[in-house]
Parts: C-alpha cells; structure tokens; sequence
C-alpha cells in the first residue's frame, strides 16, 4: 500500500518535472529574444554587432538619445502621434468590432449569411494589397497632406476592422438569448440589451478587441510608410525605427533603436494591465448553473 | 451553387483591388500646362527678367540630414539663398524627408502630389523615367552639368543621351584600414593584408560582390547599360573567381561582414581593414581613433597568379526636378542651384558630403581628405559604373544569395562551375515573366 503510493508520487514528481522542463525551455525560447532587445537597449558600446551577448557596459544613454536627439529622427514626435492615432482607432474600432459582432449575432436578417461569407473572404485577403487604392481615396477626399495625415491614418486602422467581427460575434454566441429575451420583456431595446447585458458579459472580449485594436498602429508600418510619404512630422514610430537601421544610421542608432523597441512596447502593456483585470470574471455572477 | 457565388466574390475582390492598384500606373494626367514628353526645360534667364515678382510655391524633398538644425539645416539655408538671389521670385518652400534612396518608392507612389525639387540615388532613374517623374535637363543647367562635372558623373544620369539629373555626391564603397596595423605596402593586395590580420568583406551582399567577378573579366551590361549585353558571369573567368571565393571564405582570416562585424572588429583590433563608403567615417573615427584611419582605393586579389584590382559599383546621387510641377523653371534653376557649387561646398562643410563640382574638388580641404582622395581614386581606378538599366533588377537577388551560400560552404571546388553556371543563368533572366 505505502509502496504503491510512493510510486505514484514519484510517477507524478517525474511528470511534473518532464513538464517543467519543457515550459522552462519554452519559456527561454520566448523570452530569450525579448531579453536580448532590453539588454541592447542599455548596451554603451554603439553598433550593430558585438561578439558577447551581456553588454560590456550598460548605460541609460539610448534612451536619452531617443529624446535628446530629434533633429534627425524625432522620436518623441513620432511617438505622439502613433500614441493619439492608436487611441483614435482604438475606440473607434471597438465599438465598430463590437457593434458588427453583436448585429451578426442577435440580429437576423437577409443578407446575415451571404455577408458573413463576404467578410469571410474579404479578410483573407491582406490589407495592403488596397494600399495604394486607400492612398488615392484619401488624397481625392483631401485627407493625404498635413494635418490630415492623422485622420486619415485613423480611418485607415479603423475602417476595416467592422470585418474582423468572428472571434468577438463567436463569443457573443455563447451568451444565452433568455437574458435578451427577459430583458426584451422589461421593455429593453436592442440598444439597450447590447450595452446593459451583453458588454457587461463579454468583458474579456472586449479587453481582446481593445488591445489588438490599439496595437495596431503601433506595429503597422506599410499604410503609415505610404501615406505619410515624404511629411516627416507625421512618421509614426514604426517608419522611424525603421529608418533608424538604415546604412547611414545603424551604427550610432542601433541600440537607439532597441530602446524605442522597449518603449513602444510601454503604452501597450499599460493598456493590458489596465484591462486584464476584466479578463477573469466575464461570465460570474450572470447565468448560475 | 455556393462554390460559384464563392469564386464569383473572389473575381469580383481580385478585379477591384487589382484596379486600385492599376492607378498608379498611368502617368500624371490633366495638367494641361506640362504634357508628359515635352517636359523639356530651361531655367529663366535671371538677369533678364526684371517685371515684377512672382509668386512660387515649391516643394523640395531631402533627407533628413540635410534638414538638421545642429548641422546648419543645409537644405532651408540653401533654398533661402537661392530666393534670396532672385528677387523676381518669391518662393515659399515646403519641405519634406525622402532619402535619396527611397525616391523610387515615394514619388512614383503619387507623381502629381511628389515634391518639385527631389534628391535621388541614380539607380532609382530608370524607374521614374518610367513614371514620368523626372525632367530631361536641358540649357544652362545641362551646360553646367557636362562643363563642372566628370564624364563618368554626367553618364550616371544620363539615359538615352538626356540628362536627368544634377549629380551632388557619389555614391560608391572603398577600404577602410587601421594604418597603425597595416602600412601602404600591404593594402594594395588583399593576400598581404589577409596575412596580417582579419580582414572583413560583406560577400553576402550583392552591391560588393560583383568587385570580384569584375576585377576578373567578367561585366555587367556591357559595362554600360546595353541591357542586350546581359551579365557576363559565366564561363572559365568566372569559375575562377567562385573557386577563389570559396577559398577565401574558409581562410580563418576572412570575415564575412553581414551585420557589422567589419566596424565591431575594427574597434576592438580584430579586424585590419573593412569595406564601406563615405557614410561610416564618422564610425571608424570613434572606433579606431581618427589618426589611425586609413582609406585607400580597392586592393588587387591574386587570380591563378595574376594581380587583378576589385572593382566596386560607382553611382550618384543627384538633383531631379518634377515634370509636374507649376513653375518649371524655377524648379530646374533650384536644382541647378542646389548642385551648384556654391551648394556643394556648403553641402561638405556641413555634412561631409564629398562634392562632384570640379572647382570645389580642388578646394585644399577637400582635395586633402582622406575619404575624397580614396573614394576618388576608387572611383577613376577601380570601380565600374553600377548599371541602372531595367534587367540590373535582376542581378540582386541571385547574387546576395550566391554570397550566403559559398559563405555557408554550400559552393565547393567541385560545384564551382555548375553553381557559377546557375548563378549566371538567374541574373540574366526575370523573376517576372
């Protein structure tokens, strides 16, 4: 008897092991270019290639060049205006995923079907295969030169992404319809079951559109390369690091570049701290049993 | 049923996308005042028009450098002079970032909404001929181009016998050395040097490895832009050199310069001697100190016992002008200002940016700098004209990847020829046929 158990508790101690290991070397896996980026951006010695991979020296220096030296690349510059186009679209967006997703849940009407089937194949496509079509609708509507680059770059992370609507429309799914139906009962519109019942149920959902919505700006380089153009006081932050790997500057920008890579990655994890909260208790507390 | 809605959607997608992107293609259109062949221009006489002033509004594109306030914002100073200058214009400027490089890219993305006045790199000609997004020069400005400037410059903007461009700087790489590790002895062959030390060369990229391919006979469009030469890498020439290079990719002494092994191994000693260009002097300086750089013209590599000299690409960068702009001559008559000397000069204080003007050449500072004399020399001894023709597209690809593969020892002595053989086949055909 007290064999057997030790045997199973052997058995269990050698599969959480095995277990262990195999997460612990994913978990380098993942990390390890992640840590190598941090590393570089603190790194004193300039250029593009060392021959160890902990820094000689370490030093703040890339960061405050970053900020410091914006004659040539702004940063800061480029970092606001990714920041407001990213809250822009981040808003615009969710609402507009969210709304997409609940008409194509709840609603039932003619054209559901064959328009779930058209986005369906419509997002197969990549998006920048329109992009130079997209720049010549913007520049017809005057929205491709000055200050108007900004609008524009919102409605360009924005506008398509009423398409995206499965995950979010998936899990509106999975909602029961008795919860609308009661409310319907109460005398709710439709508006009004959509903003009172299922958002405050599908929580985690909306921290996942919110969070891919605001992300995107952040990493979308081609749209921003092609609509900017030559207006360098619109560049986001992903033309100019970019930029800063080009001949002329990999060497003196390079570890610059691996510090704007930690800091873009600033505004992002705030916005997930802020939310992630809501990831957890979507569905307590609505439907018992 | 659902299958032929399916594939009916998917046509109808292709066909609206795929016109969205037709609609860069046709040229400029409904700008009555420039047709597009006939964009042939000439700057005003200055001294004679004498009425009253003229309101101009241009649109002048550089890069990014050349609009740093700390080094003096060459690009707004220059311009503010030149309307200094003519007081029967009143120019107001709109500036914007475009590095010469990145002209191709930008301005043919929209022709009619690019700047007036642009910076370009002459291998990016070709393409906005095509796109109808530069003017042919012509009088006073083609006069000072061909009067000031080297053959080899005015060729390297010159396509079917039009000049298209004010050449301001070359563009071309050359050895970088630590003269406190090797003396003027050694640098003239890479065997000696790679007896003293390491030496770095990015093989894996195509812009350098056509030096050795060159440097044994073999030639690029017929060392032109006579696309009906081809490239010639093929035959015992050629073998020859892919055999050396697989011997120089196993000397211990070699390091292929992919990401900056070059610079690194300059800084910390291992490295004698590197190859780039103008661009990373200011990197040597604060690697090696700046009185133990050195510069010098391509070495000679030893081919079945013959000294043949590397030989690098050489191009230009230069001034366009946009056949759509409203004010023609003014545009021509800035560009011809902005490559003028007085420009160049400013433009070499400032920045470093080695001049193509031969009265500025022979300026003592300049004719003394260690980076002008090498990069001259490369350019008159040992470099060739980089082509620019339409099938030069073709080159890059195979070659950069003809590089990674003898560095990754995929290229033996055995298969030397077979793989030269393919090597020669894939830069003479398209990828898009």
């Amino acid at each position: 008897m007290r064999e057997k158990h030790g045997s199973a508790k052997t058995r269990r101690f050698i599969s959480n092991t095995v277990v262990h290991i195999v997460l612990a070397v994913l978990a380098f896996i993942w990390l390890f270019p992640i840590l190598w980026v941090i590393l570089t951006s603190f790194r004193a010695e300039p250029g593009s290639y060392v021959t160890t991979f902990f820094p000689k020296g370490y030093t703040f220096a890339n960061y405050r060049k970053l900020f410091a030296d914006t004659t040539v690349l702004n940063f800061p510059q480029m970092f606001m205006n990714t920041l407001i186009i990213a809250i822009f679209s981040c808003i615009i967006s969710s609402f507009m995923v969210l709304s997409v997703s609940y008409c194509m849940s709840r609603l039932r009407f003619k054209f559901r079907k064959p328009f779930m089937n058209i986005a369906m194949i419509l997002t197969l496509f990549p998006g920048f295969m329109s992009m130079i079509a997209v720049y010549y609708i913007l520049k017809a509507i005057g929205l491709s030169e000055g200050a108007m680059i900004r609008v524009a770059l919102v409605m360009v992370y924005s506008g398509g992404t009423g398409l995206g609507f499965y995950v979010a429309k998936g899990f509106f799914d999975t909602i029961p319809k008795a919860l609308d139906e009661a409310a319907f009962l109460d005398g709710a519109t439709k508006f009004q079951v959509f903003t009172r019942i299922t958002m405050p149920l599908s929580k985690p959902i909306i921290v996942y559109t919110v969070l891919t919505s605001f992300m995107a700006p952040w990493t979308d380089f081609i749209f921003a390369k092609v609509i900017c153009r030559a207006e360098s006081q619109y560049f986001t932050v992903a033309i100019g690091l970019w930029r800063m790997l080009e001949r002329e500057y990999i060497n003196s920008w390079y570890t610059s570049f691996a510090a704007g890579a930690v800091l873009i990655s600033i505004p992002i994890a705030i916005v997930f701290l802020a939310t992630q909260k809501f990831y957890a208790d979507g569905m307590s507390g609505a439907v018992k049993g | 049923m659902k299958k032929k809605v399916l594939a009916l959607l998917m046509a109808a997608a292709m066909v609206v996308t795929m016109a969205g992107c037709g609609k860069d293609t046709p040229p400029a259109q409904g700008n009555g005042s420039t047709p597009a062949n006939t964009n042939e221009s000439t700057p005003a006489d200055n001294q004679g028009g004498s009425e009253e002033t003229k309101d101009v509004a241009l649109t002048v594109w550089a890069p990014s450098e050349d609009q740093n306030d700390e080094t003096g914002n060459w690009l707004k100073t220059m311009c503010e002079q030149f309307n200094a200058a003519h007081p029967e214009w009143n120019i107001t400027f709109t500036y914007g970032v475009c590095a010469e490089g990145d002209a191709k890219a930008t301005v043919t993305q929209d022709v009619e909404a690019a700047a007036d006045v642009y910076m370009f790199a002459n291998d990016n000609l070709t393409d906005l001929i095509a796109s109808n997004g530069i003017a042919k020069l012509g009088g006073s400005t083609l006069e000072y181009v061909q009067n000031n400037m080297s053959q080899a410059l005015v060729d390297s903007v010159t396509v079917d016998g039009s000049v298209y461009g004010v050449p301001f700087t070359t563009n071309t790489w050359f050895m970088y050395y630590n003269k406190s590790l090797l003396t003027e002895d050694d640098i003239k062959s890479l065997e000696t040097m790679l007896e003293k030390g390491k030496v770095a060369f990015p093989l894996s990229n195509s812009w350098y490895i056509a030096s050795f391919y060159v440097a044994n006979g073999c030639s690029l469009f017929g060392d032109g832009n006579d696309e009906a030469a081809g490239i010639d890498f093929g035959g015992d020439k050629a073998v020859a050199v892919t055999n050396y290079l697989v011997d120089l990719a196993a000397n211990p002494n070699f390091v292929n310069d992919g990401a900056g092994e070059g610079l690194a191994g300059m800084a910390d000693g291992s490295v004698v001697a590197f190859f780039s260009g103008s661009w990373d002097y200011g990197n040597v300086v604060n690697a090696i100190g700046e009185e133990n750089v050195g510069a010098a013209q391509l070495p000679t590599i030893n081919i079945d016992g013959a000294d043949k000299s590397l030989m690098s690409f050489f191009g230009s960068k230069a001034i366009g002008v946009n056949p759509n702009c409203d004010d023609m001559e003014v545009a021509v008559a800035l560009a011809a200002y902005l490559g003028g000397e007085e420009a160049q000069k400013a433009h070499y204080d400032m920045r470093n940016i080695l001049p193509t003007n031969t009265t500025v050449l022979a300026d003592p500072a300049i004719a003394s700098d260690i980076v002008a004399i090498a990069s001259d020399e490369c350019i008159a001894n040992t470099s060739i004209m980089q082509p620019y023709c339409p099938a030069m597209n073709n080159y890059w690809t195979p070659a950069e990847n003809f590089g990674k593969s003898i560095i990754a020892k995929e290229v033996t002595h055995d298969n030397a020829a077979e793989k030269t053989e393919m090597l020669n086949t894939s830069v003479n055909s398209s990828v898009v046929e």
